[in-house]
């Protein structure tokens, strides 16, 4: 593996060429509510104990809204355009592993039978600088889904502090290798050795519960009541789909532009919604909160799993840090993995 | 012409009962008006969602014009006096959020009043071309909308 | 604490409620959750502190709880306001509900939603109902807090300070944030609506994607909904994770209430409510 050094000075120095060269920087803000485009490289704020911002940088390749395609009505029919796809090369600045994992994860649904191009043109477009990570609260269980708060997994490159002023960054992916091509001049030559004592010395969030257990948990015990708990006081708002790295839901609706044209918008949408499954007649066959919230678990730590050999959850915490009552996921899979120990 | 004036686009909503019949009357005296408005009739104003409103903006109105019976006069006797103190909220509501009195506009007219009509539409449409187009909603209008 | 459990445990043990809606403590983080005690063993569950920054009567009109007998719930005076105005609204029956007061001292202020600075929450300061106004046990005592400025209602001066076009500004950065996620709808307790505005489909008035057009209307008219109902337990900002500033909205209606009507929510159980009624004498300076 690849590594190189470079000091806070050319990090900066390194932020102004990319934005000369027309990348988009984006980072996280520093209210720490969500990720946003940097213009000038003074901006560059990065640190691996910031806290994870309330929203992942998801919104970027997973527009919250956008449109599909546009129509207009003619007299000879009804003629359909395309939109644009954006091409802007977009560069995600100190991400955390539980963020850099994110679009890895997506993917895999994006690109089942149907190939997303919308999530496809724009994650082709992403560099993603993922940067060791040693903020911990009670909500972090990164270690329990196969993550590490050193891992460059879904990293193109991958940041490593040595000290105040000064980087590591290891090359990761072939992707990472040419995009760095060009600013090599900028960096000195590392050892990966000194950076591996590094994360010999990172502290680990505690492994919480075995996700494997989960999985086989939930395809046996479908009606149990412990969902009934857990999913009695959920509100069924979006806030935890929405903020999450990962979930990909989304609602397509048709809005009007004028008298005879309109275009097709694609929204986040979230499960824990009532209107989410919805039948034209009135049905819903998911007619509870309980459900809804069952679904929540299931799909994260069983179908995704089932269907891609992947764990629909980086760790990160947001949706527990977020909700507005207080149901933390990390916990509801440790009483599930509890509850699959004492077989009840 | 070498310089055109700008015409806005005004939206009025207006209750069967009063105010249409009155601009009924200023049509039938023959006064004449800006055409610049676009009368929509309801049964009251009661009936006047404020969220008509914001549908006018949405849709590019650059100002928009509520207008009903006298109170007392309403032909479902309260509709009037629950719209008044609806719009009392919603004014002061739009205004905290910049979209102040220039822009949304508020008159009783009678099924009498054919000449107040012309006189309360003519000073609508003077203050809105006067404040200009309403560029701001313009802009978010303007989100995803298709260029070629 | 322990007489909140007994009085929980003798209600549940003797049948006069159902259920009760309470606080019990997050899994050994420094929070608290909402709780549903069934029984003397949930009961000894039930907490109250500073840290109960929930307003739970959000749960007394879903359809889980609604008219499935006498409900407990554990409240604040500012939660009471909020069963006030539901019972005047005619959504709950005042004798399905039993109320266990709580005297309170102000809740802490849930910054970045994790408790790292605990100050006291904007909706404590100059509260006025910090023993309930209605209930059927009344729990704890109060005692002398110290209260910082009230800095919200500066923070509107401000805003209105500004002339329009920078109004606009400042609101189109705040909407143009929003992610629709409507934390803030189901968290409100008087958001109790079958079916919202922003969902009806036929016609679609409020556009449900969340570019800066669809969320200005969506936030201009829940404000405008809640005017005059609105109690200002604060909830909706506390849990918007873009944090937009919510309470700016609905403090300011609640002022414009106040003044021009002299009404204020969460009061009265039986006078009529501010849109549902009129007065021959209401203001029409504005009205050409």
């Amino acid at each position: 593996m690849d590594e190189k050094l470079i000091t806070l000075n050319n990090l900066k120095i390194f932020a102004e060429e990319l934005l000369k060269a027309n990348y988009t920087l984006i980072l996280q803000d520093k209210q720490g509510i969500r990720w946003e485009k940097i213009s000038n490289s003074d901006e560059l704020h990065i640190s691996s104990k910031l806290k994870p911002t309330k929203a992942s940088f998801k919104e970027f390749v997973f527009s919250k809204t956008e449109p599909i395609f546009y129509f207009n009505n003619k007299n000879d029919g009804v003629e359909l355009i395309d939109s644009n796809l954006s091409a802007e090369k977009m560069v995600f600045f100190g991400s955390k592993p539980c963020d850099a994992k994110s679009i890895n994860i997506m993917s895999k649904v994006f690109n089942w039978d149907y190939k997303d191009n919308f999530f496809n043109t724009k994650a082709e477009n992403s560099i993603v600088i993922g940067m060791l990570c040693e903020y911990r609260d009670e909500f972090c269980f990164c270690t329990s889904v196969n993550l590490s708060p050193v891992s460059s997994d879904g990293s193109d490159l991958f940041l490593i502090p040595t000290d105040e002023n000064n980087f590591a960054i290891r090359i990761v992916t072939e992707k990472g290798r040419e995009f760095i091509q060009p600013f090599l001049k900028l960096f000195a030559e590392g050892n990966p050795e000194t950076t591996d004592q590094i994360f010999k010395k990172i502290n680990l969030p505690e492994k919480g519960f075995e996700s494997e257990v989960i999985r086989s948990w939930i395809g046996n015990n479908f009606e149990h009541k412990y969902f009934e708990r857990a999913g009695e006081i959920c509100l069924g708002c979006g806030q935890c789909a929405f903020v999450c790295p990962v979930c990909h839901c989304f609602d397509i609706v048709d809005e009007e532009c004028g008298y005879s044209c309109g275009r097709r918008m694609k929204n986040w949408d979230a499960c824990q919604f009532s209107l989410f499954t919805l039948h034209g007649s009135g049905h819903n066959p998911r007619h509870n909160q309980t459900q809804r919230y069952r679904q929540r678990i299931s799909h994260k730590f069983k179908y995704y799993v089932d269907k891609f050999d992947e764990i629909l959850c980086t760790g990160c915490g947001r949706c527990s840090r977020g909700c507005p009552v207080g149901i933390d996921i990390g916990q509801i899979a440790k009483e599930v993995h509890s509850l699959a120990a004492n077989k009840v | 012409m070498s310089e055109e004036k700008f015409q806005p686009k005004i939206v009025a909503f207006v209750c069967n009962w009063c105010t249409y019949t009155g601009a009924d009357l200023a049509g039938t005296s023959r006064l004449k008006y800006q055409p610049n408005v676009r009368l929509i009739r309801l049964p009251c104003t009661g009936r006047i969602d404020p969220v008509f409103i914001i549908k006018a903006f949405e849709k590019g109105a650059d100002g928009v014009l509520v207008s009903g019976c006298h109170p007392g006069d309403c032909h479902y006797n309260l509709g009037n006096l629950h719209a008044r103190r609806r719009f009392i909220l919603f004014s002061e509501l739009m205004n905290y959020v910049g979209i102040d009195s220039s822009r949304l506009h508020f008159s009783w007219v009678s099924a009498s009043e054919g000449k107040k009509w012309v006189d309360v539409i003519n000073e609508v449409i003077d203050t809105v071309r006067e404040v200009g187009p309403f560029k701001k909603y313009q802009k978010i209008n303007k989100e995803f909308v298709l260029h070629e | 604490m322990n007489e909140l459990r007994e009085k929980a445990k003798e209600l549940l043990l003797n049948n006069t409620v159902k259920l009760i809606i309470g606080y019990a403590n997050g899994n050994g983080h420094n929070r608290t959750y909402p709780f549903i005690a069934r029984n003397a063993a949930d009961a000894n569950r039930l907490v109250f502190n500073e840290y109960c920054v929930n307003n739970l009567a959000v749960y007394l009109t879903r359809k889980e709880f609604k008219g499935k007998g006498i409900i407990g719930i554990v409240a604040k005076g500012c939660d009471v306001k909020a069963i006030i105005q539901l019972i005047q609204e005619n959504q709950i029956n005042k004798d399905e509900v039993y109320i266990i007061g709580m005297n309170c001292n102000g809740a802490v202020n849930q910054l970045d939603n994790s408790f790292e600075k605990t100050t006291l929450a904007q909706k404590c300061i100059n509260c006025t109902v910090r023993t309930p106004a209605l209930y059927h046990a009344l729990i704890g005592t109060t005692k002398d807090i110290e209260e910082p400025a009230d800095t919200l209602g500066e923070k509107i001066k401000e805003v209105e300070k500004l002339n329009a076009d920078s109004r606009w500004d400042f609101w189109e950065a705040q909407f143009e944030k929003c992610i629709k996620c409507y934390a803030c709808r189901q968290v409100c307790p008087l958001c109790y609506c079958e079916q919202c505005i922003v969902d009806k489909t036929v016609p679609r008035w409020i556009e449900s994607s969340a570019h800066t057009r669809g969320n200005f209307s969506w936030n201009i008219i829940r404000a405008f909904h809640l005017s005059g109902r609105c109690i200002g337990c604060g909830e909706c900002e506390r849990v918007c994770p873009m944090d937009i500033p919510l309470s700016m909205l609905n403090r300011k209606m609640s002022i414009i209430a106040k003044k021009e009507f002299d009404y204020s929510a969460g009061v009265s159980l039986d006078s009529p409510t501010l849109v549902g009624t009129y007065n021959m004498k209401d203001r029409q300076d504005f009205i050409k």
